[in-house]
């Protein structure tokens, strides 16, 4: 039986969302924080939670990769950095805030040299709180993210509030 | 061989579609085994395949600065000139699709086209992690080549042919690992030298310059890239083992002697660390070429003192 030109493209669609997600690569961006959540990220991808399992593999170009986790509450002078990052970064991209700064600024909330949270300069897709929130954490709001990339939902820009993770 | 087979043995098998199938089946088996040394579980077996379909249906950003045709094209020829070196060599334990005297040589300079091209590629970017990746890859291109053409022609020296076929036929049965083992040796870390695997992956250092001459390529041709790696891997893991180890006549001895010797290259992966560029360039030119120098005027000497026994 020959599939109809739709069909051909649900299918298309099927084998590409299952690659996007058995296949995410990272890269780690501190856009001013403490570090506290950076050396967090840092243990996930130890060997005690490997996350080469998951297909998880942390990148060191912006080009090769699909998820920005990225931490702190944005400093000024981080913006533009944080911005060329992202824009460097192939379609589709997807952004992990992790840390009560990169969710609404935390610690530095309010600040003059602060931006207030990643989702103030770059859409964000999912945010997984704490300060610092543990690797069980991140791993958590990572699988998320992917599970609702299966459902095929993208979400749309300020369409999450902070905190919320699905 | 007719038109139809030849078009087969091309696009599907033993090259083409089968080939590429089977690079990603052993860029898993090398993550995987490597992920076992260092106490993890590891990727799962589709993982490879994931990674390059996922990044088939990505974009592929050209920044500014590059020549567009050279960036669309280099992945290709990189991806086409480790599947033409394919051809010569005696995949899965069948004979080579296409052969003629002096192949060998031909078959090692195809395979350096990978390295090439990724060359080409780093410096055609504006991007200084790329020029830089582009100069230690092709820096380490010229240290190791020699040594490993020079390895893989010692085989061919006591064959005497410079043909794969008939070299893995007079190789069959006889295990060149125990009778050169020096060859062997720098034939096995020119491999590694060659896929830029740990320790030599000082091209590709991602805790000083990124992700080296690939940094600017997302997308397709990183995809392409991946890919012309993975047949590479298959490709000189099968002339090694046809040479060295006792030939590979049949699928299944072709499995084991290409394992082992993967098993091989990853424990030395999980061991050492990486060398810096001129630490690499060093140890080639200093051991490598002289210990393969060595090991061709041992092979000629036996071979000067047969010939006379003989006569005599």
């Amino acid at each position: 039986m020959i599939l109809s030109e739709k069909g051909w493209q649900t299918v298309f669609d099927r084998i590409k969302t299952w690659a996007r997600v058995n296949s995410p690569w990272v890269i780690h961006f501190n856009s001013g924080s403490c570090n506290g959540c950076d050396i967090e990220i840092l243990a996930t991808i130890t060997p005690r939670y490997d996350l080469e399992r998951f297909g998880v593999k942390l990148q060191g170009s912006p080009r090769h990769a699909d998820i920005l986790l990225c931490t702190g509450p944005v400093t000024r002078q981080a913006r533009e950095r944080l911005l060329r990052v992202y824009e460097q970064m192939p379609e589709p991209k997807f952004v992990v805030a992790i840390g009560s700064c990169a969710l609404s600024g935390g610690a530095f909330h309010d600040c003059y040299n602060t931006m207030g949270g990643v989702d103030q300069v770059i859409p964000v897709d999912a945010y997984i709180p704490g300060c610092p929130p543990r690797p069980e954490a991140i791993i958590d709001g990572v699988v998320k993210l992917l599970q609702k990339l299966q459902q095929g939902e993208k979400a749309e820009v300020g369409d999450q509030k902070p905190g919320e993770l699905s | 061989m007719s038109t139809v087979t030849s078009i087969a043995a091309l696009l599907l098998f033993p090259s083409g579609l089968f080939l590429l199938l089977s690079g990603l089946a052993y860029e898993w088996a090398d993550r995987k085994l490597l992920a076992q040394f260092q106490n993890r579980v590891g990727p799962r077996w589709f993982q490879p395949l994931a990674d390059v379909v996922k990044l088939l249906a990505k974009e592929e950003v050209a920044p500014d600065g590059v020549n567009g045709r050279l960036f669309v094209a280099l992945p290709i020829i990189a991806l086409a000139g480790a599947l033409t070196a394919a051809l010569y060599v005696p995949l899965f334990g069948l004979a080579p699709a296409f052969s003629f005297p002096g192949d060998l040589i031909v078959t090692l300079y195809l395979l350096s086209m990978l390295t090439l091209c990724m060359g080409i590629a780093g410096a055609n970017t504006l991007d200084r992690f790329s020029l830089v990746g582009a100069t230690r890859a092709l820096t380490q291109l010229f240290s190791y080549e020699a040594p490993f053409l020079l390895a893989l022609l010692g085989p061919a020296l006591v064959a005497e042919s410079w043909q794969i076929s008939e070299i893995a036929a007079y190789a069959n049965g006889r295990y060149l690992l125990l009778t050169q083992p020096i060859g062997f040796l720098v034939a096995i870390i020119g491999l590694m030298g060659k896929l830029e695997l740990p320790p030599f992956d000082a091209p590709e250092a991602e805790t000083e310059i990124v992700a080296g001459a690939l940094t600017e390529y997302s997308g397709r041709g990183l995809a392409l890239f991946r890919l012309g790696k993975g047949v590479e891997m298959v490709v000189g893991l099968t002339l090694v083992a046809a040479f060295y180890l006792g030939g590979v006549a049949n699928p299944f001895a072709f499995l084991l002697k290409t394992l082992v010797l993967l098993l091989v290259m990853v424990v030395m992966q999980a061991l050492m660390t990486r060398l810096r560029i001129d630490q690499t360039v060093g140890m080639w030119w200093r051991y490598g070429a002289l210990l393969v120098l060595a090991q061709w005027l041992i092979t000629i000497l036996f071979h000067a003192i047969s010939q006379v026994h003989l006569m005599g």
